[in-house]
């Protein structure tokens, strides 16, 4: 027999039968390290840039504290120069045919699988997470998001006709993030061809090691950079010539800066914010199982963030009962042991939850913390806050991981109040054995993501996303491709940016209008009042504007609107909207269907008006049967409300919703009068949003003569127009809160204006910076980009199984 | 007891399944605390022999076996050789009981002997017969006795009739430990698993085990796991610590040691001794016993370093 080996101490394991430290090695991690000599630049055109006198960050093991390496901080010359090499990529990345760049992210996956283990034990090391997840979870998925995104590239001549790629990306990631963050958004990007810069904060090697493996397959060097940088680079990367779109991934109120100082930039902004999920627990529901919901979305290293938790009063003892045993079963420790729940994730994250607990605790609720953690700093215990009075400044902020807040509900109705009462709209869990209300809240919340009976699952097929102040950015599925696609034959984005622009006082007072005369023309005398609700109203402000014809005569006096105005506009709105958007798409087309025939019937009004306005008689009838024609299309586009997606790994579908935005502000382009009002307003009523129209300023009586049928039409307050002064209105809507999305099509500066007032409640907004369009053309008119931009998509997972 | 604990209950199947695929992920152990679970889980380890050319002897050295589950050499360097470990149990057929007492006696150890009963493995038999079963098997000197429970009984919802007849097993074990099996293979869903668990612990068991070994599907982590939280609900409910035994396909250590962390998650380190848990199994203890080998010496074992049994 061979030499003695065993320890001593299994005499005492056999009595206590602890778990033991089960710890996967690192070494492999460091030898890479060593490779850069300990120090990380950043990894540009396929090779890494280390330039002199930078400053360095150290790069440390979050646990220990030991410093592994240190990193040079980009400046902003080192992000010009990774921007250049981007644009200089894209030109022959987005050249190539599809098919040439799904075999690079093939590639790029075949690499990966082969250096897993360097890839995860680095990842764990410098971000203190759980080995197991990483290795598991965000390695594999990282490959199937390849894998996925090579097909789409592959077919994209085809199921992507019509539309092209961006141009450079700048992605920009928050300080504590996971590389599976930036693999959802490159993989997408690099798909459809556009190259990308991220700018990751300092001490992540992660994202370079990623860099350095695409770099190294050849022929492509250049279509993803990574340098890193303090944040104080974003506005500077975000403002770089070149940049078409800023994907931003972070916390909220650095999203809401960020999105005020790009107004008017040439970068478009795509933002995902915030990090909280929510999980509802019916009385139906299997306990056990959503508790095990519960560790999946907080205590667990897979969510990024923290839950609010909403648990129905008839089982609360019981959930809370549960949770509590649970809770101490969970195992804390450095991320590089193979037995831990819970690794650690920086002195930050701990400061945020002491914090968060002691007001918590201050404002009265009850904290509970259990598990196996070690004491010391950085590591947090799981927590559990519960009672904590619902109006406490503290029951409103994030909540950050690993901490759930526990609150009771009575009904399914109340938890959907309760649920949708935050400006939060990430993801959601619903657990209920019951189907039906099952369902019925799936479809109720608003959120980007729903799970029913389950927390937390992903597939590269699947968009993710949010709504309301979690950003309508989505990644993966198809909408994570259109992110980055614009269509075909639009312009390069353009800077309108105008630097004088004075926000505070920008559409703030209406110039007095007086009175030009009397109306001569033909009789009928136009409509006169602002079309709200249902009804022709006499405006606020008592007060009128006149309307000149093409050769200078007056035409008509329309009402001059106002903030009351819109304010009584979109309550209407949101009056209708229930209704409307729980209308069947078929009811939905009907009418779109008979406002056309309205239109058609009330065609010679509606041409000699357009003559009056310099069209030709013959070019007149034709906007008026186009714009017929696009009602009906629209009707008729939108019968499927979505389709069902097959993930692998998950035994039932998962359905991609595309649900109504809510009140939708549209502000019409001076030009085509009745054809861009009925373009705009055919797709957003189609998809069951409620509208709150300005029509075209130089000539608003076509869009109040269509006024005159939708009030015979359409139920009360579907869509309002607001006649008046086109700036002062833009200020109202893009400054409402309770507008879910805004489209603008005027000025360069009402374009920055609106983008900077978006940040409010961040609505996504879709402004034409004082590009025309070309609205009879069927692309630009009526083409899939307003489908796209009307509706907004949700996610809903059916897991099945008896 | 009460019938309504098991009329609102719910299992959610694939969330269930999701559970058992983390937790056999999420914990393991190595070096000195692996050999020192695999040792713990020897003593959990009902050493069982349920076919049909058993003869007495098989059955006695199975029963050595039993007594001496690792070779003293391998148990001396690990410094457990004066621990008495011995498995908890030998498990053979009503008929074979008297050769197991009588083997056990004489190689002089108090190792219990248990014995399957009630017309095993599908209990397709009279309810006179399968309690005369029980007796008998009592009378020969086995001190467990493994019941299959009556699945038409769970499949056609009669929860009562159910428990009448474990009743009546109960009864009829006097003194003996009763451990209910209930061929989870065959009760159709998990909540059925749920249910037909609360009313065996209702009626008396003092073990719910999950199959014979002679379904087509055995031991499973889900199904485990909804057993474990019906012990775990019926201790909050009445205070009483029912045991676990899985049965049935369990073969390998690393299969042990999974089984050992599931129950010290689901239920808590209380629940790990063998009053509370067992492991019913036949092949498993030879791979435990090489991976004890390979732990002490470092190098894998041959067939015939280790004591066949």
């Amino acid at each position: 027999m061979a030499a003695t080996r065993a320890g001593p101490r299994a005499r005492e394991i056999f009595t206590s039968l602890e778990y033991g430290p089960v710890p996967e090695s690192h070494a492999c991690a460091l030898a890479w390290l060593d490779t850069q000599d300990r120090c990380l630049g950043h990894y540009v055109n396929g090779k890494w840039l280390k330039p002199e006198h930078r400053n360095s960050v150290p790069c440390q093991d979050p646990i220990t504290g030991e410093n592994l390496a240190s990193c040079l901080q980009a400046q902003a010359e080192d992000v010009a120069a990774a921007v250049e090499a981007a644009r200089m990529a894209f030109k022959s990345w987005s050249a190539h045919p599809g098919v040439v760049r799904a075999q690079h992210l093939t590639r790029l996956a075949k690499v990966i699988q082969k250096h897993q283990r360097l890839l995860w034990t680095l990842e764990s090391l410098v971000t203190g997470r759980a080995v197991r997840e990483v290795r598991d979870g965000d390695v594999q998925l990282a490959q199937q998001l390849l894998h996925y995104h090579a097909i789409q590239a592959s077919t994209q001549e085809e199921a992507l006709a019509g539309w092209e790629p961006m141009g450079v990306i700048g992605l920009i990631l928050p300080p504590t993030f996971s590389f599976l963050e930036m693999m959802w958004r490159i993989c997408p990007a690099l798909a459809v061809g556009c190259t990308v810069v991220a700018l990751v904060p300092p001490a992540s090697p992660t994202p370079l090691l990623l860099a350095q493996l695409s770099g190294e397959l050849g022929p492509f060097p250049g279509v993803l950079n990574v340098i890193s940088g303090p944040a104080s680079l974003v506005p500077i990367l975000a403002s770089q010539p070149g940049i078409q779109k800023v994907a931003f991934c972070g916390a909220l109120e650095e999203g809401r800066a960020l999105r005020r100082s790009l107004a008017g930039e040439c970068a478009e902004l795509g933002l995902a914010l915030g990090t909280e999920s929510l999980l509802l627990l019916t009385d139906t529901a299997d306990i056990d199982s959503a508790v095990e919901g519960v560790v999946d979305a907080a205590w667990s290293d897979r969510g990024p963030g923290g839950l609010r938790l909403l648990i129905q009063e008839s089982v609360w003892d019981e959930a809370m009962r549960r949770l509590q045993e649970r809770m101490g079963r969970l195992r804390s420790g450095r991320g590089l042991d193979g037995a831990v729940d819970m690794g650690a994730r920086g002195a930050a994250a701990c400061d945020l939850v002491q914090r968060f607990v002691c007001e918590a605790q201050s404002q009265g609720a009850q904290v509970f913390q259990a598990g196996d953690v070690p004491s010391e700093r950085p590591f947090c215990p799981p927590t559990l806050v519960s009672n904590l009075p619902p109006a406490s400044p503290c029951a409103q902020v994030e909540v950050p991981w690993p901490v759930v807040v526990a609150s009771p509900f009575r009904t399914a109705k109340e938890a959907l109040l309760v649920a949708n009462g935050t400006p939060r709209g990430g993801s959601a869990s619903v657990w209920s054995e019951r189907l039906g209300q099952a369902l019925e809240l799936g479809y109720g919340l608003q959120v980007g993501t729903v799970w029913i009976n389950a927390h937390g699952l992903r597939d590269p097929s699947v968009p993710t996303g949010g709504c309301k102040e979690s950003g309508c950015s989505w990644h993966g599925g198809p909408d994570g491709l259109y992110e980055y696609l614009r269509p075909s034959g639009t312009p390069a984005q353009l800077s309108c940016l105008s630097k004088n622009l004075n926000y505070d006082t920008f559409g703030l007072a209406v110039p007095s209008t007086l009175p030009a005369g009397p109306e001569i023309g033909p009789s009928p005398a136009p409509p006169y009042g602002l079309f709200v609700g249902g009804r022709f109203q006499a405006p606020g402000a008592r007060s009128s504007r006149p309307i000149r014809d093409s050769s200078g005569n007056l035409h008509g006096y329309v009402a001059e609107g106002g903030a009351k105005d819109i304010r009584g506009a979109v309550e209407a709105a949101h009056q209708a909207f229930p209704g409307w958007a729980g209308q069947s798409p078929g009811a939905r087309a009907a009418l779109l269907w008979a406002l056309a025939a309205a239109l058609e019937r009330r065609k010679s009004t509606l041409a000699s008006r357009l003559e009056r306005q310099g069209a030709e008689l013959k070019a007149a009838e034709a906007e008026v049967e186009l714009s017929a024609r696009r009602l009906r299309a629209w009707g008729a586009r939108v019968q499927a409300q979505g389709h069902t997606l097959q993930v692998a790994g998950l035994r039932g579908p998962v359905l991609r919703l595309r649900e109504p935005l809510g009140v939708l502000a549209v502000v019409c382009p001076d030009e085509w009068p009745l054809l861009a009002f009925v373009s705009l307003l055919a797709p957003a009523l189609a998809y069951g949003n409620t509208v709150v129209m300005v029509p075209s300023a130089a000539c608003p009586l076509l869009a109040l003569e269509v006024c005159q049928d939708m009030a015979t039409v359409f139920p009360a307050g579907l869509a309002n127009v607001v006649t008046g002064d086109r700036d002062h209105l833009t200020r109202c809507l893009a400054l409402h809160q309770d507008i879910q999305a805004m489209w603008y099509f005027g000025s360069a500066q009402g374009s920055q204006f609106v983008e900077w007032a978006s940040a409010g409640n961040l609505k996504p907004v879709w402004a034409s910076r004082g590009c025309p369009r070309a609205w009879d053309q069927e692309a630009e008119g009526a083409g899939p980009e307003l489908g796209l931009r009307a509706a907004r998509t949700k996610a809903l997972w059916l897991p099945m199984g008896d | 007891h009460d019938l309504s604990w098991i009329s609102k209950i719910q299992v959610n199947h694939p969330a269930v399944l999701r559970r058992a695929e983390q937790i056999q992920a999420r914990r393991t152990v190595k070096k000195e605390w692996q050999a020192a679970w695999l040792l713990k889980a020897v003593t959990f380890i009902d050493l069982t022999t349920l076919s049909g050319d058993d003869t007495s002897s098989n059955i006695q050295r199975l029963c050595y076996k039993a007594k001496y589950p690792i070779r003293e050499d391998l148990l001396k360097a690990l410094n457990m050789h004066d621990k008495g470990i011995t498995t908890a149990a030998v498990c053979v057929y009503p008929a074979r009981v008297c050769d197991a007492v009588k083997a056990l006696k004489a190689a002089g150890c108090n190792i219990p002997v248990a014995s399957v009963a009630t017309g095993f493995p599908a209990g397709q038999t009279h309810l006179k017969t399968r309690l005369e079963e029980i007796r008998l098997a009592v009378e020969d000197g086995a001190t467990e006795i493994d019941v299959v429970i009556n699945r038409s009984l769970v499949l056609t919802g009669q929860w009562e009739a159910l428990y009448d007849e474990i009743r009546q097993f109960r009864k009829a074990c006097g003194e003996a430990h009763l451990k209910t099996i209930l061929a989870t293979g065959e009760l159709g869903s998990l909540t059925n698993v749920y249910k037909a668990s609360m009313i065996a612990m209702m009626a008396g068991s003092d073990f719910i085990k999950t199959s014979t070994g002679k379904e087509t599907v055995n031991a499973t982590f889900p199904v485990a796991i909804v057993m474990l939280r019906a012990i775990r609900d019926f201790f909050w409910k009445t205070g009483n610590k029912i045991g676990f035994k899985p049965a049935g396909g369990i073969r390998s250590a690393k299969d042990s040691l999974a089984w050992l962390s599931l129950v010290k998650e689901e239920l808590g380190d209380e629940w790990l001794k063998p009053e509370l848990f067992r492991i019913g199994a036949s092949t498993l203890l030879s791979d435990i016993e090489r991976q004890i080998y390979h732990h002490v010496t470092g190098r894998y074992a041959a067939y015939h370093d280790l004591p066949m049994s």
